[in-house]
């Protein structure tokens, strides 16, 4: 994939209906919009934190998210769902952060993890009552920790399916089909089990 | 038997957002599976960890405003590191201003602060629907659940008895700190027992009631009863609308062990 900052694209449906904003050339910023954006400061930050690990980080990423929502606002349709479209925003703006940070950013690596899928399958041996009682035992730096291994995409769905997303938000949130969702999100559970397994302290 | 399929569907069905033949598939695999039901069990697991341990952060109230400004139509151009260094600016002209105000208000019992935070703790445990997270079958079984919990030991010997009967326990937040709480009863009264890290802490100058070994403060405050001490470097807060006699024998009975 080619990196195509500082131009961002993001699909407002799951159909998705394109829109280009230019980023991050700064002219007057026109605010348009809805004052109903700040409802999910505290839904972004707590996402931000969970994908940037660090407080300073969450914050930028967020500043980051709004500035483009901003900039863009005349471009959200009134009716549609704000909320999915800003955790869009805040998911791309992650992304190019990600890889602006990567030595080589033209590697993917979004969808890596997905594709060395480690999902338990009924084939596999079963784990049992010790994997039940790890789990009760968990606490929150073991989870920090392996939520932090996952791969990004696997990070974000189970992130904002924990904030109550619909299976039809977090398919606009991430770009993918509704029809995929559920399977992303079972197959990124269960790396997520398979990593609080080694992050147990 | 291949349960992949069905494995998809556990997370909905136990959400309740599967319905109908599929629904009613399901239910019956799991019914004869023990396999899925053990998955399912385990994945049950996975969600209350999600749900239990990991931390709900707000957005700091900085960022909030700074958000809420724009939105209205204030413009701020500021990058993050030049906002966190006026923040920086902010918060050391603040903190100066603080200080001057506390040298001209200072008074020799200037717990006021810790007795109302002791007091709100123990009205979040009052107002929980779920008070306590480690039902108590006693001590011995309450102080082992907050290993990784907290970054300190809570040391309390007391394990409950009739006359005070130990209900459990949960982890909270006292200032700026995490603090292991106990929560007994005294009849129908919910008596809170606070521990925590006591260094940094504006502790009374004059706490004047001697308590095994250490010397406890007793204040009043929106009509409950505080009872607050240091012993070696952990603090402890008990907190009640019980009598004062009541909240000062729990605290011998508690520090006795201390």
């Amino acid at each position: 994939m080619t990196r195509t900052a500082p131009h961002l694209t993001w699909a407002l449906t799951p159909d998705s209906v394109a829109a280009k904003v230019r980023y991050p050339q700064m002219e007057k910023e026109t605010v348009t919009l809805p004052r109903t954006a700040l409802d999910h400061i505290d839904s972004l930050f707590r996402v931000a934190r969970n994908l940037t690990g660090r407080d300073s980080d969450a914050e930028d990423l967020v500043q980051e998210t709004y500035t483009r929502a901003i900039a863009a606002g005349a471009q959200f349709t009134a009716g549609t769902n704000l909320r999915a479209w800003l955790f869009r925003i805040l998911r791309n703006a992650h992304i190019d952060i990600y890889r602006r940070a990567r030595a080589n950013p033209v590697d993917g690596g979004f969808e890596d993890e997905f594709a060395a899928d480690t999902t338990t399958t009924a084939s596999e041996p079963l784990r049992g009552d010790a994997e039940l009682e790890r789990l009760r035992g968990v606490v929150t730096t073991d989870i920090e920790a392996a939520l932090a291994s996952l791969g990004v995409d696997a990070r974000a769905i189970i992130l904002l399916d924990l904030e109550g997303f619909t299976e039809t938000e977090l398919a606009e949130t991430l770009g993918c089909a509704v029809g995929t969702v559920k399977s992303r999100l079972a197959r990124a559970r269960s790396i997520l089990r398979e990593r609080l397994r080694d992050y147990r302290s | 038997m291949d349960c992949t399929e069905e494995r998809t569907h556990l997370l909905d069905r136990r959400r309740g957002t599967l319905e109908g033949e599929l629904r009613a598939r399901v239910d019956s695999h799991l019914a004869e599976c023990e396999a899925c039901r053990r998955e399912d069990a385990v994945d049950r697991a996975l969600s209350l960890a999600l749900h239990d341990r990991l931390p709900r952060r707000r957005a700091p109230q900085a960022l909030r405003r700074s958000i809420e400004r724009r939105i209205v139509g204030e413009p701020s151009r500021v990058s993050g590191s030049i906002r966190r260094t006026q923040m920086a600016l902010f918060a050391a002209a603040a903190f100066v201003a603080a200080a001057a105000a506390a040298i001209v208000w200072w008074k020799p019992l200037g717990a006021d602060p810790m007795l109302a935070e002791a007091v709100n703790d123990h009205l979040r445990i009052v107002y929980s629907d779920h008070p306590v997270e480690i039902e108590s079958g006693g001590i011995h079984q309450v102080k082992p659940w907050f290993t990784g919990r907290l970054d300190f030991a809570p040391i309390v010997a007391f394990a409950g008895d009739e006359e005070f009967p130990l209900q459990g326990g949960a982890v909270a937040y006292f200032v700026d700190r995490k603090a292991a709480t106990f929560i007994f009863k005294r009849h129908l009264h919910v008596i809170t027992l606070l521990v925590f890290r006591s260094e940094g802490l504006p502790w009374p100058v004059l706490a004047t009631h001697p308590l095994g070994g250490a010397r406890a403060m007793l204040e009043s405050s929106r009509g409950f009863q505080v009872l607050m001490w240091q012993k070696a470097d952990l603090g402890y807060a008990l907190v009640s609308d019980v009598d004062p006699a009541d909240l000062q024998a729990l605290a011998v009975k508690v520090a006795g062990g201390t």
